[in-house]
């Protein structure tokens, strides 16, 4: 080998790619459960209306994306609390945004009429984004900052002052 | 000003630093090994393996770790280990749902679960310090392989067939007596009998080079290059699309979507055959177990608005298959096995008639879903609208109506009946399907006056449809497998050639009417010496095999 130095480079180069490749795929697999710090994946869902959206649209503004079902009693439960933190914090840029956890249209209409939702309810199919997103649990909250960042994930209901101080936070972090 | 010191033989030819025996004639070049008899090592023919800087850099730094052959060993052992711990408990991978490992570890085993997830060992071929291994194994199994088989394959390439005396009498095998007669003549009648056992002969008036499989020295390098192609497709598994192991759980009737893909199965009925009692042995008898369980299945591909959230998708049946235990539909890679099964009685979908009490007659029956129901339908006159659903109805502490879960466990709709004779708004009337819930909740008595004017039933078991099973069927890709094969395959190709045959080479020179013969293999030496003094038996000269050995003259 003496005389072939740069095929010694050449091997060792290619060692550090197939080898880092590798490493790094072992990083990402284990990356299923989302944390403090990920981005969300996309997701691409339609609304009550029909049309589709997709979490890109909400870059740019602090978001609050949360996962619940009509089944559940604390998503229920916690529903009047995040519509008043909308309306309070919604000039200020605040989003929230409702995915429902795949169940029936008409459902989901009734209920929110019940309730008097007035931000947007994007509705899941076939347990799609829940997967994608890891849940164990309903409610989950994920409060994400206006890079699109998660900086908190929160399982259960949340109360309007439990909001509130996340909220306050993820403006200030602007 | 040449850094590399070079070594000069007495026979004239230079020789880079670092070789122990001459490359052209063999003699032993340290003045030490000259001086003793011992037989001679000869690995890689004496060749010098790697060229002996002064300063090694960082480059020649990592290249020495990784061709050092202690270091391999070492990092086997260490991955033999990780590999075993991986296998005392089961790894998260084996669970088709595990929603809270650090749970269930703490719980099923104790604190050595809880020791065994903390240290990540729950993922132990995932992790990063395993692959991390892996990859140094590979690394190692090129640089080792690559420093060693081109100084072989030049010292095999460029054998000179008059060697140096020491050279000859130091070998494994040793033979040196007298000659009569012409020697050249003696050596060109040795090497036809050579010949005749197959060994490739040089000759050079009074010294002989044969040889016999040199191809098996080259075994262990096309093992190793098998091993990398086996590490390699085994790391094809991390292209997109080329490696699936999902699980997919289908009632009968339902379609549902392989995730990550375009295609949909459906299962069309899953049905499980018992052993009968005759069948069974004594101490079985009276117990359930299944002989056979088979789900008819069906898969779609998706062929237009496969992303669009907002519409269906449409799609085109492509397979289908009765899948059981062994049997699965095999589609363009895309394997369905039958997995596991769980009894979960559900209703799939129900065709109840309209019976309007007034004038006592029906109407119907109409088709009614438990999942995603429609939103209205035409009974005769009649049109009902669906308001409400409820998939597992009970009532909250407030008394209102909620639904428990999304599965259909106790279905309950709520539709408004408008038609002739009835308000423009309709009557609203809830229906249960099933009438151990309608008893339970009091249908009637909810419903009120309408309960007077109508009533939704089945009319006969025919119009229930349910799901008795829910059948699992185990989703699988693997593309990378011939190509596992393949470096399997030339794993196996190189061992036998390495294991089966071996390389053996005879010298010998005829100075003064003496004849002085050496021979050498990497394997089998009781074998060579059989074979030496068979020959030598041959061409005149009788000796007991024992007394070629060379080996036991060492102290």
């Amino acid at each position: 080998m003496r005389r072939h130095k740069s095929v010694q480079y050449l091997i060792l180069a290619v060692m550090l790619l197939v080898g880092g490749y590798a490493v790094g795929r072992s990083f990402a697999s284990s990356g299923d459960v989302l944390r403090p710090g990920d981005k969300p994946p996309s997701f691409r869902l339609a609304d009550l209306k029909g049309e589709a959206h997709t979490l890109e649209e909400y870059a740019g503004n602090p978001l609050i994306l949360n996962f619940w079902g009509t089944f559940c009693p604390p998503c229920r439960e916690e529903m009047p609390a995040l519509q008043q933190q909308y309306e309070a914090w919604k000039d200020r840029g605040l989003q929230v945004v409702g995915i429902n956890l795949s169940e029936d249209r008409h459902r989901v209409e009734n209920f929110i009429r019940r309730i008097g939702v007035g931000f947007p309810i994007l509705l899941d199919t076939d347990r799609r984004t829940e997967r994608a997103f890891g849940l164990r649990e309903y409610p989950t909250t994920y409060f994400i900052d206006a890079n699109g960042v998660i900086r908190q994930i929160v399982s259960g209901p949340l109360t309007i002052e439990e909001i509130d101080e996340r909220v306050k936070s993820l403006l200030d972090g602007v | 000003m040449a850094l590399i010191q070079n070594t000069k033989c007495e026979c004239g030819h230079q020789n880079p630093a670092g070789t122990v025996l001459c490359e052209a004639c063999g003699k032993p070049l340290d003045e030490e090994l000259a001086a003793s008899d011992s037989v001679l090592e000869m690995r890689y023919d004496g060749m010098a393996r790697r060229s002996q800087k002064p300063k090694p850099n960082l480059i020649d730094r990592v290249w020495n770790f990784f061709s050092s052959v202690k270091v391999a060993v070492w990092l086997i052992i260490i991955t033999l280990i990780a590999a075993a711990l991986g296998t005392v408990f089961p790894q998260e991978s084996a669970f088709v749902n595990l929603t809270d490992p650090a749970a269930y570890y703490r719980e099923t085993y104790g604190t050595a679960g809880a020791v065994y997830y903390a240290l990540g060992l729950t993922r132990t071929f995932e992790s990063w310090w395993f692959i991390t291994l892996l990859v140094m194994i590979g690394a190692s199994l090129v640089i080792c392989s690559l420093d060693r088989v081109l100084p072989l394959y030049r010292a095999l390439t460029r054998q000179q067939v008059r060697k140096h005396l020491q050279f000859i009498t130091r070998q494994q095998v040793v033979y040196v007596g007298p000659i009569e007669g012409d020697p050249e003549a003696w050596t060109a009648k040795f090497a036809e009998v050579l010949r005749r056992r197959r060994f490739k002969v040089r000759t050079d008036g009074t010294a002989l080079l044969a040889e016999k499989n040199r191809f098996s020295r080259w075994g262990p390098y096309v093992l190793h290059i098998g091993l990398i192609v086996f590490l390699l497709a085994v790391l094809t598994r991390g292209i997109p699309g080329w490696y699936m192991d999902e699980y997919v759980g289908l009632d009968d009737g339902e379609l549902e979507q392989i995730p990550r893909t375009n295609y949909f199965v459906k299962s069309l009925g899953f049905s499980v055959e018992l052993y009968s009692d005759e069948e069974m042995p004594e101490h079985l008898k009276g117990e359930l177990r299944p002989k056979q369980f088979t789900t008819r299945a069906v898969l779609y591909e998706c062929v237009a608005w496969c992303d669009d959230v907002t519409r269906q998708p449409e799609l085109r049946e492509v397979a289908a298959h009765d899948i059981q235990v062994n049997s699965p539909l095999s589609y363009k890679g895309l394997r369905l096995y039958q997995y596991d099964f769980a009894e979960q009685p559900r209703l799939i979908s129900v065709r109840p008639t309209l019976i309007d009490k007034r004038t006592g007659r029906s109407y119907g029956p109409f088709e009614l879903p438990m999942r995603h129901p429609p939103l209205t339908y035409s009974v005769g006159p009649f049109t009902l609208e669906l308001r409400d659903s409820f998939p597992e109805f009970s009532l909250d502490e407030n008394g209102e109506p909620v639904t428990l879960s999304r599965e259909p466990n106790a279905p309950a709709f709520v539709f408004v009946i408008k038609g002739p004779g009835l308000p423009e708004d309709g009557v609203p009337y809830l229906y249960f399907p099933r009438e151990v819930d309608r008893q339970r909740f009091g249908q009637d008595r909810i419903n009120g006056e309408a309960a007077e004017l109508f009533d939704i039933r089945v009319e006969s078991m025919e119009d229930v449809e349910f799901s008795t099973y829910t059948s699992y069927l185990n989703v699988r890709v693997d593309r990378g497998m011939p190509y596992v094969w393949t470096g399997a395959a030339i794993s196996m190709i190189g061992l036998l050639m390495g294991i089966y045959w071996n390389h053996r080479r005879i010298w010998l020179r005829i100075d003064d009417g003496v004849l002085s013969l050496g021979a050498h293999t990497n394997k089998n030496t009781y074998g060579l010496r059989a074979e030496v003094a068979a020959a030598l038996a041959k061409a005149g000269i009788v000796v007991d095999a024992k007394s070629l050995d060379n080996r036991r003259k060492e102290s």
